[in-house]
């Protein structure tokens, strides 16, 4: 079985985008559309690596972030920002990279291939 | 300084008696005995009190005296005369003279005649100086008012309960002129105080508090106002009252919203653009791919998606082009039925996915319409989503639905009617909702739509009027002229034809 990817993003098209990209890449790809869902999946499958956008309606990628942190079975997955706001780099310190929308996704692949545990 | 008297009197020892005893009492004393005297007398020295006899043996000087009285009122006059004259005396002078004394004069009566005449003088003295300070006041008072009336702002005095105490003219023409209402009803038409108050500040620390606010006048027009205020003070220094300026900025911020807002506008748009951009990206990738490994059911996902990608797209992109007004309308004679449905496939599948009942009623002799179909779609399709959006925000009701009614009102005006049954609006977001930038959306909400909405209906000589109630819904009332407002006559004239 592939490496697992959590998407985490609050519009559907771009979940189906990144769904479709990862999977054709021969990733299992799991996905959530908030914050909430995405600490429960996250639980239950241990990825290898998170992509999470900043600003969904609900709770900001921030707080996933310090969410999943504070759970000692995912505080050390790499995680990829990617967000249409500009300065994003700056949003979670510790992310692996951050991307902006619209992205290249050669350049993303290979983002994920370097950082993936 | 010593009082001036001159003594008129036709017994000069008589005279000298008096004026030695009047001397003696640190008064200047000139004395006259005949009438040919008397004339330059009065011109030389100005006299303060004059003691005379009228009765002179070469005649009598009551019209002099007369004369004199009109000419210097303040000088006093004291009537000295033989019983016998009195009479006559009193008769000639009436009020002209401050007292009489029989001959020959007792100095207790002298005395009291003198104080009663410098009290006179003291009393008129004052008299006028008051006069002129008065009219100086009210003069004043008047000048303040006219400048309080005529100031180009709305100026309004209030209390610690932000209830009206004083308001200009300009502010009694836009918003009533009723005294002892509250700013927060005058002006905006709230039953509760604004959470930030200028005044409220302003009573609390002693100084000018500045805000801009949307204000709404009593005929339901909006205006821009910069408002600053001023705290007034009683005798104690203690604020007893508040005064607030504001001024009307509406034209103002209309130039500016309109050249700043294009780079603001796509500001706020960027992160929706970049969203959608990525999306179309998907959209493309999944094309592509499924192309390649021959998957025609991810071509046709992947088709939907460019396609309402696009659509999307498209509809901002129009949104800025109409913001950036670099289009003039492009009227055209439409099938009402057809543009309906158009508007109503363009929300139908957000409607379905959040299980918001789309109740349609386009009434069959809807004819057709002259309008930009292009703007006017857009507007109503606003309106639509935004009725959709309220249904999807609301929490309470476990059903919601959308009425979208197409009628003709009268022959000329056709109707839309789009009731919800979503979270409704409060007075101020009802009063607020068409200026630009206004959401109340938080960050989903560009605070475009509506603004364009009403706009392009304006634009087409229609209006929109709108019920709704917090927690119940809103119904939105579009009514359109069916012809081009600025000829009406020449299409009415060619329908004839």
């Amino acid at each position: 079985m592939g490496k697992k990817i959590l998407v985490v993003d609050d519009d559907p098209n771009i979940v189906d985008y990144l769904v479709t990209l990862f999977e054709d890449n021969g990733y299992t790809v799991f996905s959530a559309e908030n914050a909430t869902k995405g600490i429960e999946i996250a639980k239950k499958e241990i990825p290898d690596l998170i992509t999470l956008d900043i600003e969904m309606p609900d709770e900001w990628g921030p707080r996933f972030y310090r969410k999943m942190t504070q759970e000692k079975s995912l505080k050390n997955i790499p995680v990829i920002v990617i967000s249409g706001l500009s300065g994003i780099e700056h949003a979670i310190g510790k992310a692996v990279a951050a991307i902006t929308k619209p992205f290249d996704r050669d350049k993303l692949l290979k983002v994920v291939k370097e950082n993936i545990l | 300084m010593a009082d001036t008297v001159l003594l008129i009197d036709k017994s000069k020892s008589h005279a000298e008696a008096l004026g030695t005893y009047l001397e003696r009492q640190q008064a200047e004393v000139l004395i006259v005995s005949t009438n040919d005297e008397v004339l330059v007398s009065i011109e030389k020295t100005q006299p303060d009190i004059v003691i005379a006899d009228p009765y002179l043996p070469d005649g009598e000087i009551i019209y002099i005296l007369k004369q004199m009285k009109k000419t210097r009122p303040l000088t006093q006059i004291i009537i000295i005369s033989e019983p016998e004259y009195i009479d006559q005396a009193m008769e000639e002078f009436r009020h002209d003279v401050a007292s009489y004394l029989f001959r020959p004069v007792k100095s207790h009566a002298l005395d009291f005649a003198l104080k009663q005449a410098k009290d006179r003088i003291a009393l008129e003295k004052k008299l006028s100086r008051y006069e002129k300070e008065i009219a100086d006041l009210h003069n004043a008072q008047r000048l303040y008012q006219q400048l309080f009336d005529e100031v180009p702002c709305y100026i309004t005095v209030q209390d610690q309960n932000f209830r009206l105490t004083a308001t200009n003219k300009m502010f009694k023409k836009d918003f009533g002129d009723e005294i002892g209402s509250h700013c927060f009803e005058s002006y905006k038409h709230r039953t509760t105080r604004c959470r930030e108050c200028p005044v409220a500040a302003t009573f609390e620390d002693g100084l000018p508090h500045s805000t801009e606010e949307i204000v709404t006048s009593k005929t339901g027009e909006q205006y821009n106002v910069i408002t600053w205020t001023a705290p007034i003070r009683n005798g104690l220094g203690q604020i007893t009252q508040v005064m607030e300026i504001s001024t009307n900025i509406t034209q103002i911020r209309q130039l500016q919203d309109h050249l700043t807002s294009l780079g603001l506008m796509l500001g706020s748009m960027s992160h929706g653009v970049k969203g959608m951009l990525t999306a179309l990206d998907g959209g493309i990738y999944q094309l592509e791919s499924g192309l390649n490994r021959q998957d025609p059911e991810r071509i046709q996902r992947a088709f939907d998606q460019v396609k309402q990608m696009a659509e999307r797209i498209k509809k901002m992109v129009l949104e800025i082009l109409y913001y950036a007004k670099s289009r003039e309308l492009n009227y055209q004679h439409v099938d009402v039925a057809e543009i309906s449905q158009d508007i109503v496939k363009a929300v139908r599948p957000v409607a379905e996915k959040y299980k918001v009942r789309l109740e349609v009623d386009i009434s069959q002799s809807v004819g057709t319409i002259e309008v930009d179909a292009n703007w006017v779609q857009v507007a109503i399709v606003n309106i639509l989503e935004n009725a959709i959006d309220a249904c999807i925000s609301d929490q309470d009701k476990s059903e919601h639905h959308v009425l979208f009614k197409v009628f003709l009102i009268t022959p000329e005006r056709l109707c839309y009617i789009i009731q919800d049954n979503g979270m409704g609006m409060d007075q101020e977001t009802r009063e607020k909702m068409f200026t630009l930038f206004f959401s109340s959306k938080g960050s989903r909400g560009t605070g475009l739509g509506l603004f364009i909405a009403h706009h392009v209906i304006r634009q087409h000589g229609g209006a929109v009027q709108v019920e709704s109630k917090p927690r119940d819904g809103s119904k939105f009332q579009i009514c359109l002229p069916i012809h081009h407002p600025t000829q009406p006559l020449l299409a009415n004239a060619t329908r004839v034809a």
